[in-house]
């Protein structure tokens, strides 16, 4: 595996004071939460930060790493010496979703190991019980993503997600695992799915934890969601607006025949009740009418233009002063 | 692909989440939860402090107050309204997108 340099991902130098790294750490933190930041990558530089505050904000952890980390460079292939953490108590909540080179030095797996080398090493007395470690498993949360047509209809979608692991030896190592995921009909944006047992492995005799995916809609041009209601741009000519007129729009759901109002504008919303996505309760579809011009291609086109500025006396900016 | 080969899980806010889930999916106690129940920061579903439930819009919103907690040291109430903001900022975008469609 590479190893991280996590100084260079805080921009800190090695000798930065605790002080330094938390200044650092916020910094970037504000620059990159996923939650406001444009930054096109934000979401994987905040797990890259995260992860490297994770490390250097923890004394113990920080010296561990300075040593197991000496002369190696950012990218350069890496492997932990055997023992390597001989010595060492980490504790605490790990970063969610860390890469694999932190999980091989500080998965939480560790107490599991380190009570297993300790059987193996027959420091337990004779007469004494084995010391299970049962810890439950965490939950995983994960983001998928999927088209706002598998709203109406349900879908399945495969996930590929990481996990730490423990081989044979002991060691901690992410290994990948699909799923075949269904997706219900009615699902809206945020809302998650649970799947029960399919989190992280427990130790010992504990359940596993679930895992969670919360769900978000690609986007699309001609649709906006907002909960179960969906808005839809729907183009119509001069004439079906003005006058009025029956259409078809062509919708998530099928094909529907509307009555556009006479004298609508653009921006102007058609209700369709019960047309958006399904569910309780059951959302709506809104056509949000976009008048469009024909242009004036042919002599003809143009003359139906010159005649209707002649005869219609329309000005709209009447209203505007200057 | 068979039908079994699909894991089908449930929608959340069919079956809504105790306490003690919500506070594990936080990776949080259960405390933690009930404090900031009470300081309204997170809506408990069926507001009763002995049966609490919850639903997907609370576990996002209750997930990134204890991240807001845990970067900057903040309270419970800067993390409080940092999440406001944020949730603002997430509809405000929505009313855009859907004026876009003019």
């Amino acid at each position: 595996m590479e190893f991280k340099d996590y100084y260079q991902s805080l921009g800190v130098a090695k000798t930065a004071t605790q002080d330094e790294i938390k200044k650092a750490y916020r910094k970037l933190a504000r620059k990159f939460h996923p939650d406001v930041s444009k930054e096109p990558d934000a979401e994987a530089r905040m797990k890259e930060v995260n992860e490297a505050y994770a490390v250097l904000s923890d004394t113990e952890k920080r010296v561990a790493y300075d040593n197991v980390g000496q002369g190696y460079q950012a990218g350069q292939e890496f492997h932990a010496p055997p023992n390597w953490d001989a010595g060492y108590e980490f504790s605490g909540a790990d970063s969610e979703q860390a890469s694999d080179f932190f999980e091989n030095l500080f998965g939480h797996m560790r107490e599991g190991r380190r009570a297993q080398g300790q059987r193996q090493q027959g420091q337990r007395q004779p007469g004494q019980r084995h010391q299970q470690m049962d810890i439950p498993g965490e939950d995983q949360h994960a983001k998928i993503v999927i088209d706002l047509i598998d709203a109406f209809h349900g879908a399945t979608r495969q996930l590929v997600l990481q996990a730490p692991q423990i081989d044979a030896s002991g060691h901690v190592f992410m290994q990948e695992r699909k799923l075949d995921v269904k997706i219900p009909a009615g699902v809206k944006e945020g809302q998650h799915i649970r799947l029960t047992g399919l989190g992280l492995p427990g130790m010992g005799a504990s359940k596993p934890g679930d895992l969670y995916l919360e769900v978000h809609f690609s986007p699309n041009e001609q649709y906006r969601v907002d909960g179960r209601d969906v808005y839809a741009k729907t183009p119509v000519t001069p004439w079906e607006a003005a006058i009025g007129g029956e259409i078809d729009v062509a919708t998530p759901n099928g094909k529907v025949r509307v009555t556009v109002p006479a004298g609508s504008q653009s921006g102007r919303k058609l209700r369709l009740k019960g047309r958006g996505v399904p569910g309780k309760p059951q959302g709506d579809l809104y056509l949000v009418l976009d008048v469009v011009l024909p242009v004036a291609k042919t002599d003809r086109d143009r003359e139906i233009y010159q005649t209707m500025a002649r005869e219609m006396a329309f000005n709209p900016r009447q209203q505007i002063t200057s | 692909m068979t039908q079994s080969n699909f894991e089908a899980g449930l929608l959340f806010d069919e079956m809504q989440l105790t306490l003690d889930e919500f506070a594990r999916a936080c990776r949080r106690d259960a405390q933690w939860v009930k404090d900031r129940v009470d300081a309204e920061l997170i809506r408990a579903a069926v507001g009763n402090a002995i049966v609490m439930q919850f639903s997907s819009v609370d576990l996002i919103r209750a997930r990134r107050l204890a991240n807001v907690e845990a970067m900057f040291e903040a309270n419970e109430d800067v993390a409080g309204l940092v999440v406001d903001l944020i949730e603002e900022v997430e509809h405000l975008r929505k009313e855009l997108n859907v004026a876009k469609l003019r």
